[in-house]
């Protein structure tokens, strides 16, 4: 008789729970990376309370609390063993040079949340933290004191930002369009020089001349909004009394965060979430907002699949439906279900030696020789960058495709073509409407795809900061030669780039989470699609 | 036919029926043609991109392209001549001894000498040898009869006016008296340097002088060499050191960097007895010395420090090329690159390029000795006189000097290396950098990084696998599948940056803690099941199969949660205080905070989901009667997992692992995130790599379009294509045999 132990590992259950944390520990790593974005990136719109420390040495320490551990070994040698120490958000980057401090919890000796306690958000600098001492127009004092100032700079910070976006709306579209309208000008009159157009030039230098006289008046507007931008400034003094004055045309939003009740802070809350999915990037991309890289993801996303989708169609019905099955076929098949596995970069490469070098180069001598040596399409570009997506996600594609058209019955087509009609007549009414599941789920999932990949796009044309969408009110509206921002690469970029990592985590968090919603959204899609039309066509054909 | 015809008139109008039909065969031509064409270009995918690369392995061309009737230099007189070319080659020169029209300029194409007033100063001038300054083609120093040097610069201004026009112009330097006593100067070196110009000169009485400019010192005569004569002098271009070889086949290295007298610092025998040093030249950069041979032999020296501590750089010949059938009698380095031509006593001009020890191109002379060369500006054409006054123009095309296929995968022995090396540096702020694209730093990154993630990702993907499929309830399966195969889609980036931005940190704080857990959680996952098994009956058989998974969780997560709690305990029982002094001290190890073990980690992940799903549906499909007859005969479900399943589902097991290998091989973000990129060949866990893949997205951009780093990048961007196309090929004719084989059941 065998001990009941030995019984116990011979039946190899311990196997099996091994087996089981396999699972476990694959589960845990899926919701803790998903648990840990959610948290970090949502947790950035939170207005946290701004805390004072008062130290032992005196100074105060003011900012909002950002975690707390145990002071590494690593750190000093004579640190209080076992004690920990907070990270606190200190902002004031002018002053301090530092968007964070550790501060030892053993240095502490009270710890406030003052009422009075600002936050200024500003467009340069990071966040100030600090009270309100004064408030002057140009060099004469208008208000002084910290609640009689706080009250009269609410109205004032409204103003302003009107007048930011005025100056934009200037900036942007205004001079934007009379630049654009200058530089139409001056290729216009290059390839006249080459030889290449007709007409007068003394006409368009008239143009010219009129556009730059337009330009001129608008600066003038500009240069007085400018002034009236700055003309009121605020005096505000940190918690350890220094003082620091700065224009009101820097401040974004004063807030007292403690203050606030919960409803307002959820309410700033959601303005937050909506400026930064709809405002640009300030700061080298470490705050603002993320659009333009939203926009650059989907547009390229929408054209890729705009080219991807009728190629792999055509190809999968050519395996499927119209070549002769063989070797040959099965042959072709595995290498287009191989492809999917060749490295993105590869993809990347390709799409720089072939799209940029050997096709964009020769377009730009061909059709913009007057914009030589600048290159038009000679560099990367969204339309590049789509293009070399589209190869990457091809096989994903016809793969799908081929099996949405291999699990439509053979009785179908046989039936159809029964009844007389032609073979195109049975894809077109028959065949495809029955894949047509296979087939968006393969789009879907190479959307996905597109929409996650970044390698690729740094040889093909994505950039840190675009200076204008590739989509605007000048012609021809659609701008495919552009550079592009693009979620992923943000993170990259953001992340590992930027001079200043730290202040710029949250950024890179909320970025990823976007990123992950995307992806995820369009994974679930597919998967809810897939089995929504299966469940259609399964009740109605057969 | 006649059947037919008649029914289809009846159902249908003919004109609709022949536009259908006509519809109908467009789409075939259409579909087919369209179908065609995207499989045509995706195979055009790869043979682009060899195309791109394959002019890296190119031999180079050259020829000879022009002669043009020269001046003979004087026969007794060895130094008495040298040539050279402007940068467009439109102009050739010679600088010529004698005393008549010592600088003359021919048109390439016609071969007119172009009508040039030679300098006044020059007329009554008896020239007798002619330098060129080592790194320069346009300083020149002329030795007289009377022991002069009268330093000279040509230069050429190109006007674009419609047509290039190019115009020489001469500068002459004053004249500067070297020999003590008005001898012939015979041989020369001349180095104009920040210091001021050092010269050396050999007079026909044999005597070797050595001076600087402006003047501290009187001319020092050079003894060093005995009475061996002299047969060959250079300085370097920074005026450091002067060589002197003589007929013996001996090379004396003098140090001058001080402005005193020279000292001899060491003779090398550089040239078998009864052989003599015939040419010397520097590379640019001055790190590489060029001999050649009255025996016909051209080979590369170079000062290698010994060891670590010793200070003596002793010369050493690192490389070796084809030999000369005649005397060497002319080298001319490139000033590009480490590249060089020399010239022999049959007219025959040889093409090398250092660092791969390479002779590129052998151009063989009818036209008699070549007496002196130079290499054009761009080193892409070459000047050569011959003993009877003719100028031999060439023309060289060898765009890729630097690559062959075994300077890629081979060690090379690189400039101020001890031994020959494999390293990758593509580039430098520097002007003579010497470019090392050795490739195997780059392959071995790649595998380490691959390795260190199939070691996180293989155990966890087959262990969730195996319980997925085999012991858990079809339910909860077709819950918990998705969920790990929805990892597969998270983009890398996002993998990468978490691995730089928050696992990097964080395990560099916690590794002890982490050490401990891969002790601690295995432990206690088996601690729960050993505690299981003692559960009364009646609460286990209530339970689903698959419960395991949730029972483990809240386990796992404590223990690891205990690990990183208990972390400096933990620290200061394993490693004493401070584990990386831990590792420094007993392994020899650096902990660098972006290492292998992140990126392990975070590809690991990244791969799990693939392993994991392959694998799962290949144990899934293993027919049920087989699991259900080895049941039924009484085999535990481990038994039947061991003994049937893992062996049945083996092949898909092997495919699933193949397939997550070629994912890591190629996976750049993660990589280019988690590690610092640094190209070093080290197995450690705890540094660094850089594989190709991370390699293309760094260089690529800084590449030029066409030139050799760029065709190298294409070429990692192959490697990489065949290398996942291969192992996914296999994979899946595999998983395919493994179909067939279970549709027998």
């Amino acid at each position: 008789m065998r001990s009941p132990f030995k019984t116990f590992l011979a039946s190899g259950n311990v196997f099996i729970w091994g087996c089981a944390a396999g699972v476990s520990v694959s589960l845990l790593m899926v919701f803790g990376l998903l648990l840990l974005i959610v948290i970090n990136g949502l947790g950035y719109f939170w207005t946290s309370n701004v805390v004072d420390l008062t130290l032992k040495s005196g100074q105060h320490v003011m900012g909002q609390l950002a975690g707390r551990e145990v002071i590494p070994r690593s750190v000093t040698p004579d640190r209080p063993e076992g004690k920990g120490r907070l990270r606190v958000k200190i902002g004031n980057r002018d002053i301090n040079g530092l968007d964070f401090k550790w501060v030892n919890e053993d240095q502490i000796v009270s710890q406030a949340y003052p009422a009075d306690a600002a936050l200024l958000e500003r467009r340069e600098w990071g966040n100030m933290y600090g009270r309100v001492k004064a408030v002057y127009k140009g060099e004469t004092l208008q208000v002084e004191g910290n609640d009689a100032g706080w009250i009269a700079l609410a109205p004032l910070i409204s103003a302003t930002n009107d007048l930011h976006q005025q100056i934009a709306r200037i900036e942007q579209i205004e001079i934007g369009s009379i630049n654009a309208e200058l530089e139409q000008a001056r290729l216009k009159t290059r390839s006249f020089e080459l030889g290449k157009e007709r007409g007068s030039l003394n006409d368009l230098t008239a143009q010219i001349a009129a556009a730059e006289s337009r330009y001129q008046a608008k600066t003038v507007e500009l240069d007085a909004l400018r002034t009236q931008f700055d003309e009121y400034s605020v005096l505000m003094v940190d918690a350890n009394g220094q003082e620091k004055q700065i224009s009101v045309g820097q401040i974004i939003r004063a807030l007292h965060p403690n203050e606030m009740g919960l409803l307002h802070k959820s309410w700033i809350y959601l303005t937050n979430v909506w400026s930064v999915v709809s405002t640009e990037p300030r700061e080298a991309n470490t705050e603002g907002g993320i659009f333009p890289a939203i926009f650059g993801t989907v547009m390229m996303v929408i054209i890729m699949s705009l080219v991807v989708a009728p190629f792999g169609v055509l190809a999968a019905l050519y395996l499927r439906e119209y070549a002769r099955q063989g070797v040959m076929v099965r042959l072709v098949r595995i290498a287009v279900n191989n492809l999917a596995g060749v490295p993105s970069i590869v993809f990347g490469v390709f799409g720089l030696g072939f799209f940029i070098y050997a096709i964009g180069g020769t377009l730009d001598t061909l059709f913009f020789p007057e914009r030589l040596p600048t290159p038009t399409f000679g560099t990367g570009g969204i339309l590049w960058a789509s293009l070399t997506l589209a190869l990457l996600t091809v096989p994903v594609v016809i793969v799908a495709t081929e099996e949405g058209l291999a699990a439509v019955p053979r009785e179908f087509r046989e039936g159809s073509l029964a009844l007389g009609a032609t073979k195109l007549e049975t894809m077109l009414k028959v065949v495809i409407p029955s894949a047509l599941p296979g087939i968006l789920t393969g789009l879907i999932l190479a959307m996905a795809r597109a929409a996650g990949e970044v390698a690729p796009l740094m040889l093909t044309g994505v950039v840190k900061l675009a200076p204008s969408l590739p989509v605007d009110g000048s012609w021809p509206f659609f701008h495919f030669d552009r550079k592009f921002m693009h979620l992923g690469f943000h993170i990259y970029d953001v992340g590992f780039q930027s001079p200043n990592v730290e202040a710029a985590k949250p950024m890179v968090y909320i970025t990823t989470l976007v990123l992950i919603a995307v992806v995820v959204l369009l994974n679930c899609t597919a998967i809810v699609l897939r089995n929504h039309l299966r469940k259609k066509y399964a009740g109605s054909v057969l | 036919m006649h059947v037919h015809a008649p029914l289809h008139s009846i159902t249908h109008p003919s004109t609709s029926l022949t536009w259908r039909r006509i519809f109908d065969r467009l789409a075939q031509v259409v579909i087919t043609m369209g179908g065609i064409a995207v499989i045509l270009s995706i195979i055009g995918i790869f043979v682009f991109l060899v195309k791109e690369v394959t002019p890296l392995f190119f031999s180079p061309q050259g020829n000879q392209t022009g002669l043009v009737a020269g001046a003979p230099p004087p026969t007794a007189l060895p130094q008495s001549s040298l040539v050279g070319m402007d940068e467009h080659q439109e102009l050739i020169y010679q600088l010529i001894g004698g005393s008549d029209r010592q600088i003359r300029f021919f048109n390439v194409r016609s071969g007119a000498p172009i009508p040039y007033n030679i300098p006044t100063d020059l007329a009554n001038v008896h020239v007798t040898s002619i330098a060129r300054a080592v790194g320069t083609l346009d300083r020149f120093a002329l030795g007289t009869e009377d022991g002069r040097l009268i330093p000279v610069t040509i230069e050429f201004a190109a006007s674009f006016e419609g047509v290039r026009q190019v115009v020489p112009t001469v500068t002459l330097g004053s004249p500067v008296q070297l020999a003590p006593a008005p001898e012939r100067i015979i041989r020369l070196a001349y180095q104009p340097t920040e210091r001021g110009t050092l010269t050396a000169a050999l007079t026909d009485r044999g005597s070797l002088w050595y001076s600087i400019s402006p003047f501290d010192h009187p001319p020092a005569a050079l003894t060093g060499h005995g009475s061996e004569p002299v047969t060959s002098l250079i300085f370097d271009s920074r005026g450091e050191t002067l060589l002197v070889g003589t007929a013996a086949g001996n090379l004396y290295y003098y140090n001058v960097r001080d402005d005193a007298e020279p000292s001899l610092i060491e003779v090398v025998s550089v040239a078998p007895s009864g052989t003599s040093v015939t040419a010397l030249s520097y590379l640019i950069g001055d790190r590489s010395l060029v001999i050649g041979t009255s025996a016909g032999d051209v080979s590369v020296w170079m000062p290698v420090r010994q060891t670590q501590e010793s200070q003596i750089t002793p010369l050493r010949q690192i490389h070796r090329f084809d030999a000369h059938p005649a005397p060497v009698t002319g080298i001319s380095p490139s000033l590009r690159d480490k590249g060089f031509i020399t010239g022999d006593a049959q007219g025959n001009l040889f093409v090398h390029y250092s660092t791969s020890a390479q002779t590129l191109l052998k151009l063989a002379g009818n036209q008699g000795a070549i007496r002196t060369l130079t290499f054009s500006p761009k080193a892409n054409g070459a000047v050569a006189l011959t003993g009877k006054g003719e100028l031999l123009t060439y023309e060289i095309h060898n765009p890729h000097p630097e690559t062959t296929i075994a300077s890629l995968f081979k060690p090379v022995w690189y400039e101020g290396y001890e031994k020959p090396e494999h390293v990758w540096q593509s580039s430098s702020g520097a002007d003579d950098f010497e470019a090392k694209f050795g490739f195997l730093p780059l392959i071995f990154g790649t595998l380490k990084g691959t390795f260190y993630a199939m070691l996180v990702a293989v155990p966890l993907a087959l262990l969730g696998a195996i319980y997925t499929s085999m012991f858990m309830h079809p339910n909860l399966r077709a819950k918990v599948k998705p969920t790990i195969e929805i990892m597969a889609a998270l983009p890398t980036v996002i993998l990468g940056f978490l691995a730089g931005l928050w696992l990097a940190p964080l395990l560099e704080r916690m590794f002890p803690a982490m050490v401990a857990m891969t002790v601690v959680v295995p432990a206690s996952v088996a601690i729960t099941a050993t505690l299981w098994h003692y559960l009364p009956a009646t609460i286990i058989r209530r339970l689903r199969p698959g419960m395991e998974t949730f029972v483990l969780i809240p386990i796992i997560v404590g223990t690891a949660w205990l690990c990183l709690g208990l972390n400096q305990p933990i620290e200061s029982f394993l490693f004493g205080s401070d584990y990386k002094a831990w590792f420094a001290t007993h392994w020899g190890l650096r902990y660098d905070q972006r290492n292998a073990l992140v990126v392990g980690f975070a590809m690991g992940f990244a791969i799990v989901p693939i392993i994991f799903s392959i694998s799962e549906e290949a144990l899934s499909n293993v027919p049920r009667h087989l699991i259900a007859g080895s049941l039924a005969l009484g085999a535990t479900r481990w038994q039947t997992l061991v003994k049937l399943m893992l062996i049945s589902a083996s092949p898909g097991i092997f495919s699933a692992i193949m397939i997550g290998f070629g994912r890591a091989i190629g996976e750049t973000m993660i990589v280019l995130m988690a590690t610092g990129n640094t190209p070093i060949m080290d197995w450690s866990l705890f540094n660094g790599f850089r594989t190709l893949s991370a390699n293309i997205a760094v260089e690529i951009p800084e590449a030029p379009h066409g030139g050799t780093l760029y065709r190298l990048l294409f070429l990692a961007a192959v490697l990489l294509f065949a290398f996942t196309f291969l192992i996914n090929t296999i994979a899946e004719i595999v998983r395919q045999r493994l179909r067939t084989k279970y549709s027998q059941y």
